[in-house]
């Protein structure tokens, strides 16, 4: 162990020197098949970064179809939809929103907090070389693909003979991402529960499965692996965060997987889970029956309400990082904001009824639902006071970085406050199932997540890649994003009051909503315009990556234990092992003389009278 | 640029502030205030909820610009350094907790009187109007028969079990009395659907399998428009329908037009007393 | 701002802007691996139908050509007056002229059956000189101004209208009905009335194709089209236990407009099948590989048809349409229309009786079709059944009756209680007497031989069959003293 180190960390040769203790790799082994925790972390960022341009282009196609009902859509109204004059059918409407979701959801919310950033920050923020297990991260990493290509196939995507998806992209699956039974169990039921859904279905348990084989890991790695000195309240929150998400991940996700498996056995095999008897869909035969569709929605809400966690405490905890970077302050409230993280995580456990409120459960569930999910907002409310807490009296530095993490902390309030209304079990009687719950879940895991994550790509592109990426753009890109976001899901709002049910396809046949036409004009509009943003975000990656400003070790004069690896960091990735002296969060600490930041490997010899463990907590 | 950005985080908590203040006045509000006794609580409670939510959207907005224009201006040589108060904890800990326990506390009797079976009124659950099934992409309702009475719970549930022949169909129009409480037992007859009619704040699933009693009060004689709330399909859109509450005399007339309709002989000067009235004999 | 006027504003300036954005984006998302092309809107088209697509491309031409002359183009529609179809007609006085730059005209006009801000008058409407120097020339609307009641038309003419011509503007109800068929039904039976939208596929039973001009639940005597009030019952009451729903709650008018565009895609769709069938047996592929072999060459037989075409073919083509307007002409009125001998025969368990014996004897056969017990599940359901018209013969891969539409069908279950014509006593008498048109239920009313059923008799199997669904159950029902239906009818009034 050493006691002393280099100050300036960028003055060692990272790449070259360290490559000298191992065996060049092939390309192969090296960008593709590789078990290096920060290329599997790269691929699945690009990996998600491509889907989310495909989720956006379903999303512009709902977004089309509610503002400008029965025209040509473009592209795709031509293609598929000749005869009627580019006019989609409302069952392609239905598959629109089910696979943006879907896409959104399992291939690009998930998989970039988990997948992308779990991947390439924990060992280097607890200062290991590797994760725990190489190969599964790799695998992880790869089971995603047979995901991509089976949501492909559900999508109605791919040649009939091997899908067996009879009409293409009309009947790709189209029963909500949600797909609640008898209209997900009965093929005979829509156009898009037959072999789409099926599909649909698999590529869930593959999806599934890489979630599972990373959380596996990321605790393991977590536990096992950290730095000398790096003790679990040392832990960055990003670390905490991730943490508590796998523990969410190991223990929900087999649920879904297992009532996966009972649906796919209700559509292939002839049994009965979800599906009562007597049912006459589409005058197919009567079902035998004896199932329960309810059963489904517990189950289904058991994984999905954790997984609305899953999706965001990763970037709950990477923004509490950035935030005190950029403010040049500690984190106000450690210990709360982990406790909280963990609060979150266990009540998470015990509110998935809140889904249900009318579905027909017993109404006394309801009630305790209700009390579970008010006490959810606590720590959520908690959090978002310590963010706050954090900039104050700090200096922050208004770059792209800490503007996305603003807009988290911004937005995600109203996500929060909106909860509240559909936690309120009377007045989720209204509001069930109307554009109120879009507006909301669109202002979580858009408003917070999806920002946090712009931030963070920015935040730590320069650990990933030795280049900053061009903060001009990311300024841009994140204005365009602002109100473009805030003009699409804020009114939705105002339609959840006046009323306006999800998933129709034509809403204005109805009366009551004729006069919500223009607003809807507006909001397309406003996603348009943030859809282009993103290729702003896109531009600005990938020239970035080969123009951008190089950069040394420690760009942002951040304390945690990846900035004192190389940028990028070799195989094996530090040069030192570092050792952990303190929490990461010691900025413009009085220990520090000659700078506002004190790293987490920095050792300060203790000056003579001082009581052992003053600034080195 | 601080200073601008500080600005403009403000700016756009302001314009959403206003822009929820003026949606009454611009329709993009309730489509009317709830006709209902029930609705009109989850309308309070809705504004209750609205008020503490709002207040404390502007209280963490302003904290935020403030804390944002604090820094922005910041010339000090440092930041403060500092890793949390503890008082400031335990406060904003306890505050929230009590006012999101108030909140959930006080739903629970508008709930209890929804939902829970023991606190329906007791009137309409011992004459429901109907049996509303809905199925892909229309709700098929069926009367019993008018004079019908309904002498406990058991038989209930046999009409429910089994049409009588006097039944009365239609679909999608349901006419209800106005201005006292009325039980519908809902059920599908494939997928789910959902039983939504907006101006009176009702919702409620229509699950296979099950049949669930829903009671609502039309405080307006008027048509009420119904919609299916539970994604059903490709037509889940299509399943546009009303709800006619009015008086109990027109109740009573549009039955008997009902019955005249559905037993029509066809044969034109005979079609209105007699025809019928033989449906029943055989019985 | 009214909104609706902000969303008509919006809906015209703010799709084309967004139509460019969203080409824009669509160029980009194409780069990234999608299929992208350009995005000006398109038409829907009428497609022609499989028989038409059997023949020589010239006949197919010229059968085509008649097509679009006759009946347009969806965006183009022609309202061809020959045909009893309600297509909308407004007549009025020219009060003002006024010549536009572009030498057209816009002329403001006094409605004589309408006021001029409640007329809705779209684009390509038909506009037709009635008195004055232009009587009798045709022209098409340009654009309709209902608040100035100004018609803008494009056609020159020199010198102008004058004042106090009278006019007739045409179509607007079949405009009106496409409009709301493309909003509502298209995407069941399609743009051309096929029944092969693209939802169609997935649909048990399969949606209507017009083009046969059959229509299976109808008032109507048993060789007789389907009324026009029957058509409006169907869509006001949708189909029970099938997937057309129920359009209850669009304005009548609406309504009426859906209706009228029905009736003219399946007229337009029987025409097409008439001048096919003039053609079919001599100049199909098939028939002319045929004549080919037989020693004719591809040259004499095309000499032929042109000859065939430039001689008399228009009037053959006048005499199918005339004989098509006269059937669906006769089918609105009072003599084909079904109207029961007598009133229904009380409903009493001996009627029943009666009703059950008929319904099982040998003369009906309804058991070989909807079973002993009424399921639905007679032999005839196990059958492998030939196709009709097929040479040589040839079965359906499938058991069971089908349609003349070929798609298989059930009989009826009769113990669930639900009657995709209606349940009312005269929607079965109905079915019983003059059949289901375009299957294999057969027709048993207003027929004189012995053995045949007399209206009397077909109120019995009414009876009978309206008894099914409860016949299980009557021992469960008896004990229940249901009031008489007498007392409660005369208590309500």
């Amino acid at each position: 162990m050493s006691t002393t180190h280099p100050t300036h960390l960028d003055s060692v040769v990272g790449d070259a020197h360290h490559a000298e203790h191992h065996h060049e790799l092939s390309f192969i082994k090296k960008y593709v098949f590789s078990t290096d925790h920060k290329m599997i972390g790269i691929q699945f960022l690009i990996t998600t970064l491509l889907m989310l341009m495909v989720g956006g282009a379903l999303a512009l196609g709902v977004r089309w179809q509610l503002a400008f009902r029965w025209s040509t859509m473009p592209i795709v109204g031509e293609w598929l939809f000749s005869g009627e004059g580019g006019q989609i059918s409302p069952e392609f409407y239905t598959m629109l929103f089910t696979m943006h979701a879907t896409v959104m959801i399992f291939l690009v919310i998930i998989p970039i907090l988990a997948g992308a950033f779990g991947n390439f920050l924990i060992p280097l923020m607890i200062g290991a070389d590797d994760m725990a297990f190489p190969v599964l991260n790799m695998l992880s990493y790869w089971f995603m693909w047979p995901a991509i290509l089976c949501f492909a196939f559900a999508l109605g995507l791919g040649p009939e003979s091997i899908t067996g998806v009879i009409g293409g992209m009309n009947a790709g699956s189209a029963q909500g991402w949600t797909s609640y039974p008898v209209l997900s169990a009965i093929a005979e039921s829509a156009p898009g529960s037959q072999m789409a859904q099926t599909w649909w279905l698999l590529a869930v348990t593959f999806v599934g499965f890489s979630s599972m084989m990373g959380s596996i890991n990321y605790m393991t790695t977590i536990i096992n692996m950290r730095a000398p000195g790096l003790t679990l309240f040392r832990m960055p929150l990003t670390i905490w965060a991730m943490f508590i998400t796998a523990i969410l991940q190991a223990f929900a996700l087999p649920v879904l997987t297992a009532a996966g498996f009972m649906l796919v056995a209700d559509r292939v095999l002839g049994t009965c889970f979800f599906i009562p008897s007597g049912v006459i869909v589409n005058n197919a035969d009567p079902t035998t029956g004896g199932g329960q569709p309810l059963l489904w929605q517990h189950l289904f809400w058991f994984y999905s309400h954790p997984a609305v966690y899953i999706m965001l405490l990763p970037a709950m905890g990477m923004v509490s990082d950035m935030l005190s970077v950029m403010c040049r302050k500690p984190v106000f409230g450690y210990k709360p904001m982990v406790y909280s993280l963990a609060a979150i995580a266990g009540l998470g456990f015990i509110v998935w009824g809140h889904h249900m409120f009318t579905s027909g459960m017993n109404p006394a569930l309801g009630m305790t639902f209700m009390i579970s999910t008010m006490m959810i907002a606590l720590p959520s409310a908690i959090k978002t006071f310590n963010w706050i807490g954090t900039i104050w009296g700090g200096k922050p530095q208004f770059n792209a970085v800490f503007l996305n993490c603003v807009a988290f902390v911004s937005l995600f309030v109203v996500g929060g406050l909106s909860g509240i209304f559909m936690a309120a079990v009377p007045v989720d009687i209204y509001f069930h199932d109307t554009y109120f719950i879009v507006a909301h879940f669109h202002y979580v895991l858009f408003g917070a997540t999806l920002f946090g994550v712009f931030g963070a790509i920015q935040f730590w592109f320069p650990k990933m890649f030795g280049r900053m990426m061009n903060d001009t753009l990311g300024q841009i890109h994140f204005v365009l994003t602002f109100i473009g976001m805030n003009c699409t899901f804020f009114p939705m709002h105002m339609l959840g009051i006046a009323g306006m049910p999800r998933r129709y396809a034509d809403p204005y046949l109805h009366p009551y909503l004729e006069h919500l036409l223009p607003m809807n004009q507006f909001m397309t509009i406003s996603a348009m315009v943030m859809g282009f943003a993103q290729f702003i975000l896109l531009f600005n990656f990938v020239y970035s990556i080969f123009c951008g400003e190089k950069c040394g070790r420690n760009p942002w004069n951040a304390n945690t234990l990846e900035w004192t690896a190389p940028s990028p960091p070799g195989h094996g990735n530090f040069d030192i092992p570092p050792v952990c002296y303190r929490g990461p969060y010691e900025y413009s600490s009085p220990l520090a003389v000659d700078k506002d930041y004190l790293p987490q490997s920095e050792y300060i010899p203790r000056k003579p009278g001082e009581k052992p463990g003053d600034g080195q907590h | 640029m601080g200073k601008f950005w500080s600005i403009f985080f403000i700016f756009w908590s302001i314009v959403a502030v206003v822009a929820v203040a003026i949606s009454p006045a611009m329709g993009w509000w309730f489509p009317t205030a709830a006709e209902s006794p029930l609705g009109e609580q989850i309308d309070d409670l809705f504004f209750l909820i609205l008020y503490i939510t709002t207040i404390t959207f502007i209280g963490t907005q302003v904290a935020m610009g403030y804390v944002l224009w604090r820094g922005a201006t910041n010339t000090d040589d440092r930041a403060e350094f500092s890793h949390g108060s503890h008082s400031l904890e335990v406060i904003w800990t306890i505050v929230p907790a009590f006012i999101l326990l108030f909140i959930a506390l006080y739903q629970i009797p508008v709930w209890e009187q929804f939902r829970i079976q023991s606190h329906f009124p007791q009137d309409a659950v011992n004459s429901p109007i109907a049996e509303v099934t809905a199925r892909q992409f229309e709700w098929r309702i069926r009367y019993p028969a008018p004079g019908r009475v309904f002498k406990g719970k058991s038989d209930i549930e046999r009409w429910l079990k089994q049409p009588e022949p006097g039944d009365l169909y239609t679909v999608n129009d349901l006419h209800v009395p106005s201005n006292k409480p009325v039980l519908i037992h809902l059920r599908s007859g494939d997928v789910q659907h959902s039983f939504f009619i907006p101006d009176l704040r009702v919702k409620q699933d229509a699950v296979p399998g099950m049949v669930i009693p829903v009671w609502f009060e039309a405080s307006r004689s008027k048509a009420y428009e119904w919609v299916c709330a539970e994604l059903c399909g490709w037509g889940h859109y299509k399943m546009k329908a009303r709800v006619v509450a009015e008086s109990d005399e027109d109740f009573k007339n549009y039955l008997h037009e009902l019955e005249l309709e559905q037993f029509d002989d066809g044969v034109p000067e005979l079609a209105d007393s007699s025809a019928a009235g033989e449906e029943e004999v055989s019985e | 701002m009214n909104p609706r006027y902000l969303s008509q504003f919006l809906s015209k300036s703010s799709a084309g802007v967004a139509t460019h954005i969203f080409s824009a984006f669509g160029t980009i998302v194409a780069l990234c691996g999608f299929v992208g092309c350009d995005s000006k809107p398109i038409g829907s088209k009428f497609v022609l139908s499989e028989r038409t697509e059997e023949l020589i491309s010239p006949a197919r031409k010229r059968v085509q050509d008649q097509l679009t002359e006759d009946f347009g183009t969806p965006q183009d529609l022609v309202a061809w007056l020959r045909f009893p179809v309600d297509y909308g007609m407004h007549k009025g006085t020219i009060k003002d002229v006024e010549a536009t730059d572009q030498g057209s005209y816009k002329f403001a006009v006094d409605w004589t059956d309408a006021d001029a801000e409640s007329l809705r008058i779209r684009r390509g409407a038909g506009l037709m000189m009635t008195s004055g120097d232009y009587a009798g020339t045709n022209v098409k609307v340009n654009h309709y101004a209902p608040e100035s009641g100004r018609i803008h038309i494009d056609a020159f003419m020199n010198p102008a209208p004058a004042v106090g011509d009278e006019l007739t503007v045409v179509g607007g109800k079949l405009q009106a009905g496409r409009m709301l068929y493309m909003e509502h039904c298209v995407h069941c039976h399609g743009t051309s009335g096929d029944g092969n939208g693209p939802t169609a596929k997935y649909l048990n039973p399969k949606p209507r194709d017009y083009r046969l001009g059959k229509f299976k639940f109808t008032t109507t005597k048993p060789l007789e089209k389907i009324a026009t009030s029957d058509l409006k019952r169907t869509v006001k009451l949708g189909i029970p236990g099938t997937y057309m729903p129920s359009f209850m709650l669009l304005k009548d008018d609406e309504l009426s407009a859906i209706v009228e565009y029905v009736r003219w895609l399946a007229i337009r769709g029987e025409m097409e099948a008439r001048i096919v069938n003039e053609l079919h047996g001599d100049y199909s592929t098939a028939d002319v590989r045929e004549r080919v072999k037989g020693g004719e060459t591809n040259d004499e037989i095309e000499e032929e048809l042109q000859t065939l075409f430039d001689e008399d073919f228009s009037e053959t083509v006048d005499d199918l349409a005339s004989g098509l307007a006269a059937d669906w002409l006769r089918a609105d009125e009072e003599p084909s229309l079904i109207l029961p001998n007598v009133p229904r025969v009380p409903d009493s368990l001996e009627s029943q009786e009666r009703g059950k014996k008929l319904y099982l004897s040998g003369d009906t056969k309804c058991v070989s079709c909807h079973g002993p017990t009424g399921r639905g599940d007679g032999s005839s359901t196990e059958e492998f059944w030939d196709i009709p018209g097929s040479q040589p013969i040839q079965k359906y891969a499938v058991r069971g009756l089908h349609d003349d539409w070929g798609n298989p069908i059930k009989p009826r279950d009769l113990t669930r209680g639900i009657y995709r014509g209606g349940r009312r006593p005269i929607d079965i008498f109905c079915r019983i007497y003059a059949g289901i048109k375009g299957t294999q239920m057969p027709a048993f009313g207003g027929k004189t031989g012995p053995k045949d059923l007399k209206d009397e008799d077909i109120w019995d199997i009414v009876n009978y069959v309206l008894s099914i669904p409860y016949e299980t159950d009557r021992a469960i029902h008896e004990p229940l003293s249901i009031p008489p239906l007498e007392q409660t009818t005369a208590a309500t009034e």
